[in-house]
């Protein structure tokens, strides 16, 4: 953390509410998200497989290629011929996977054919006439089936359907478990879900004949790694690929994964000589992905009489359907933070990734942390319960204490900050913990079963990017970093150009808080790029909207460049009003002399003297006025499988949950939600807000509402909104939310992760709360979603949900 | 094909349509107002929400031709200068995130406004039940329509 006095000349702006003005063209319609850029285009769409595992037979497009308006047609074995495969990222068995299908069908929705068209309704039609012969194979849908001997493999040349399989341990595990009193584990089950951005995956690819180059236009989260995917697939260098993004509608980690059919769109493009444009439909987006995998995680806690855990050990099995490029990533996301809140000295984690016919998964928000609480924060449940202690206490007898901090658990995660007792206290006073737990007795009696649950969540941020290194060879990224160029122009105003993308979060607000700050001007002063161009931008392999780096290496770059911008402005102002350099200050878009202000240049003349009086400029010092800066979290460790960080700054929230079952219908209702939230500083609290309860209904869909569901045959059931439940406002909680401030050491502005939190927390607390109203029906919580259904089921017959 | 002649945002159009064609493709891609989002395709997000002859409607579960020789509003057209007080209203209380529902939010929150001035809590989460956010947990979409009350009562009493 640097020193505030280093950073702020004033202090108006950084920490407030400030209003998101850039964002004005969001309340007028006028964003430009891809859709709504106005070029000539023409359209595509994909065939798609209507068989979750088939040999890939004669694919005939003579009648959708007869269709009147239909420019082009491209099958999948087409596209394969002309394009590398997709690189894996975890897995350690050879599985090779092109962009779209060719040979086989692995999943329902698969693309086997690209068809252009000149609009829209001409190109449904064609898709129509696009004749596959399938032949179908045998299937494997479900975790349990997948791992059986003599199953069929989604992935012949791997040999077996488990593409990544690896034991870590950290600590003395067999000490731990010898020495417990009491062994506490369970098997859970998680559905499959999604964050589903309200805005689907959209793609503008046009090639130029003249440089035989591609501009792209794609609603993409990671620019900087998919930039090199694209190129690679395509076979072409990078400086052949202009790579843009512009408003994006929501991203959670879905879009992270489009890039394979920026693949396909440029092809297509080279081949029709137009701008060609994609824009998925729901049903696409929910058929074939992204989805966060399914799972059967077993956990076991080795623990003292006096509720310390000594131990934990993890088995973790994972669904990650049919995509290589991201599967096994959970599995290491969930060792990494296995565990959560506390001081455990000793961990074991197995992890398995398993192939199967279901779509891709993808790093939906919070990445395996949701499932890694969920287990641990139902087992600490569990284990208070049989230990006979109350829920609340085991967890501040196990929490990391704030004076313990920088504290490195088993594997090597450094927790840099946070109090993770102060926020349960907090959380307790304000849910009136004693209260609602003194009076569910008596509400039972009159039929209210009430239930309170807690769960203490860590929501770790920046990830250091080399982490799936723990299962291979070395890795193509590490650490985390992002570059920033700065400007300040003719009128002295501020530009901001970031390598990284915005998927809603407020970041030209946020940047232009910190840069006015900065420079002792107003936030309308300062503009930033809404839109990020491979051209011009200045991003690294990391640069993109994930993991919750904006407040960390987003901002250290915007910093880093402002203050050199600043060095300058003042060097030049020095030079011209004669006054040395550390006797000036900067006022109201000024510098003016501390002495006597009456002694000012406005940055406008200064940059006057940058731009074009150039010969008046001090000896030694370059024109213009923009600055470039890549800043990097320094604490990041290289890849090593025995101490490694995975994340380098570690919010945490609390959450309290009280609900009410009702116990004829199933249906449960939300009495009061408290959030307890610690991202350390906060750049804008009004943003702030909006990400822990927005993050916190994302887990609430997962708990109580959605699931992507599978028949036995491996056709999904769930692909529009009527069939996968989204959380609406009606139905939810006023949140309670309140703010811990533990500052990071580790970024600039002593900021840390925000965003995610509330997907990672709020799983366990509710289902915490449902096991605590339902405790005098016996009933158990084990896997996820907690529908009506399940819940009847459970008090009427079988005891578990 | 058939003609159609409506009124959008207080302008004339007349057009040559595919019968099939929807309402929403017809605003975004003929009449290029790209402020209309489509988000599901099945009528339960609500981006796609404008008002036609008055009343809110889902403009993807519309043909064009059934919107001949109506008077529509779409986001672009409710403020004529500057900002209506319930865009105001979105930014002062964080209504949004990434924006792409806001316009059919926005949209909502108002033909609520408008026959219930001084909407309860519930009577807010209730209107824009059909309409979806994925960002926001939607808190602060309600508080920006209470707020959007209270400005638009100070604007009528003046």
């Amino acid at each position: 953390m640097l020193n505030f006095d280093e950073i702020f000349v004033t202090r108006n702006y950084f920490g407030k509410p400030v209003r998101r003005n850039a964002d004005t063209r969001f309340v007028k319609g006028e964003g430009s998200y891809v859709d709504d850029l106005k070029m000539d285009c023409v359209y595509s769409g994909f065939v798609r497989s209507p068989h979750p595992h088939a040999r890939l037979g004669k694919i005939d497009t003579s009648k959708a290629e007869a269709l009147p308006g239909v420019l082009a047609v491209m099958t999948g074995p087409e596209v394969a011929a002309v394009t590398q495969p997709v690189g894996a990222r975890a897995i350690t068995r050879p599985a090779r996977q092109h962009v779209m299908a060719t040979g086989k069908v692995r999943y329902v929705g698969e693309p086997v054919a690209i068809v252009v068209a000149e609009d829209r309704y001409t190109l449904e039609d064609a898709l129509d006439l696009v004749e596959v012969d399938y032949e179908p194979l045998p299937v494997v849908v479900e975790l349990d089936d997948a791992m059986k001997e003599g199953a069929p493999l989604v992935f012949e040349e791997a040999g077996t359907n488990i593409l990544l399989h690896d034991t870590l341990t950290h600590g003395d595990i067999e000490g731990a478990f010898r020495q417990a009193d009491l062994v506490v584990k369970e098997q859970f089950r998680v559905q499959r879900y999604s964050s589903t951005p309200l805005e689907n995956w959209a793609i503008i690819a046009k090639h130029d004949k003249g440089t035989d180059s591609y501009v792209v236009w794609a609603n993409d989260q990671q620019p900087g790694r998919s930039i090199v995917n694209i190129s690679n697939a395509l076979g072409i260098p990078v400086n052949k690929l202009r790579f843009i993004v512009p408003d994006s509608g929501g991203g959670f980690g879905i879009k992270l994964a489009l890039w394979p059919y920026v693949v396909s769109q440029c092809l297509v493009s080279r081949k029709v000589d137009k701008p060609v444009k994609w824009i998925q439909t729901r049903r696409e987006h929910l058929l074939t992905g992204t989805h966060t995998p399914d799972c059967i995680v077993d956990l076991e806690l080795a623990l003292k009489k006096d509720g310390k855990v000594l131990g934990l050990r993890m088995k973790d099995r994972q669904n990650d359907g049919s995509f290589v490029h991201t599967a096994g990533i959970y599995n290491l996301i969930k060792f990494a933070n296995i565990v959560g809140c506390y001081d455990i000295k000793a961990t074991q984690a197995e992890m398995m990734s398993i192939v199967t016919n279901k779509a891709p998964t993808v790093q939906n928000r919070g990445v395996g942390k949701p499932v890694m609480i969920f287990t641990l924060e139902r087992l600490m449940h569990r284990a208070a319960l049989q230990l006979g202690l109350d829920p609340a206490e085991i967890r501040l007898r196990n929490f990391v204490q704030p004076e313990q901090m920088p504290h490195t658990t088993p594997s090597g995660e450094i927790y840099e900050s946070g109090n993770y007792p102060e926020c349960l206290r907090k959380a307790l006073a304000q849910v009136g913990y004693k209260e609602v737990k003194g009076q569910q007795e008596a509400l039972r009696k009159q039929g209210t079963y009430v239930g309170i649950g807690l769960s203490a969540s860590i929501e770790p941020g920046t990830s250091n990017l080399g982490y799936y290194y723990t299962s291979r060879g070395t890795p193509e990224y590490m650490g985390n970093a992002e570059g920033a160029i700065v400007s300040m122009d003719y009128d002295g105003n501020v530009n901001v150009l970031l390598g990284s993308v915005e998927e809603g979060q407020g970041h030209q607000t946020a940047v232009s808080q910190v840069v006015a700050d900065m420079l002792a001007i107003t936030p309308d002063r300062v503009t930033m790029n809404s839109q990020m161009d491979s051209l011009m931008s200045p991003f690294l392999g990391h640069s993109g909207c994930y993991a919750n780096r904006f407040n960390d290496v987003d901002m250290g770059a915007v910093i880093m460049a402002t203050k050199k911008v600043r060095d300058k402005v003042l060097k030049i102002a020095a030079h011209k009003l004669g006054v040395p350099a550390g006797e000036l200050r900067l006022r109201d878009g000024a510098v003016c002399s501390a002495k006597d202000e009456g002694k000012s240049v406005s940055f406008k003349d200064i940059a006057t003297l940058a731009y074009k009086q150039i010969l008046l400029l001090p000896e030694g010092v370059e024109p213009g006025l923009k600055e470039v800066a890549y800043y990097k979290n320094e604490i990041a460790k290289l890849p090593n499988k025995e101490n490694f960080n995975v994340q380098m700054t570690h919010g945490n929230s609390l959450h309290a949950v009280v609900v009410e079952v009702d116990v004829e219908t199933g249906m449960i209702r939300f009495r009061k939600y408290v959030i307890v939230h610690d991202c350390g500083r906060q750049i804008n609290p009004g943003i702030v807000d909006g990400m822990a309860i927005g993050s916190t209904v994302h887990g609430i869909g997962a708990v109580l509402l959605e699931e992507f569901i599978y028949d036995e045959n491996g056709q999904i059931l769930t692909t529009s909104f009527v069939d996968y439940m989204k959380p609406l406002a009606v139905g939810l909680p006023r949140f309670e939310l309140s703010h811990v401030e533990s500052p990071c050491p580790t970024s600039l502005l002593g900021t840390k992760a925000v965003g995610e939190g509330g997907a990672i927390g709020s799983l366990a607390a509710i289902a915490n709360a449902v096991e605590d109203a339902l405790a005098p029906f016996g009933v158990k919580v084990t896997s996820l979603p907690i529908t009506p259904e399940k819940v009847l089921r459970a008090i009427r017959e079988t005891k578990v949900i | 094909m058939h003609t159609i002649r409506l009124k959008i945002n207080g302008k004339d159009y007349e057009d040559e349509v595919e019968p099939r064609l929807l309402l929403v493709h017809y605003l975004r891609d003929k009449a290029q107002l790209t402020g209309t989002h489509v988000g599901c395709d099945t009528g339960n997000c609500g981006a796609c929400t404008i008002f036609l002859n008055g009343k809110p409607v889902k403009s993807c579960n519309m043909l064009a031709v059934q919107a001949n020789g109506a008077e529509l509003t779409t986001i672009e057209g409710l403020a004529q200068n500057g900002l209506h007080p319930v865009q105001e209203a979105f930014l002062d209380k964080f209504g949004l995130q990434c924006g792409y529902c806001t316009p059919g939010m926005v949209l909502s929150g108002l033909a609520l406004l408008q026959s219930n001035p001084k909407p309860s809590e519930e009577e807010i989460r209730e209107a824009i039940e059909g309409n979806i956010c994925m960002c926001t947990g939607y808190q602060q979409i309600v508080d920006a329509i209470a707020h959007a009350a209270g400005l638009m009562g100070q604007s009528r009493s003046k």
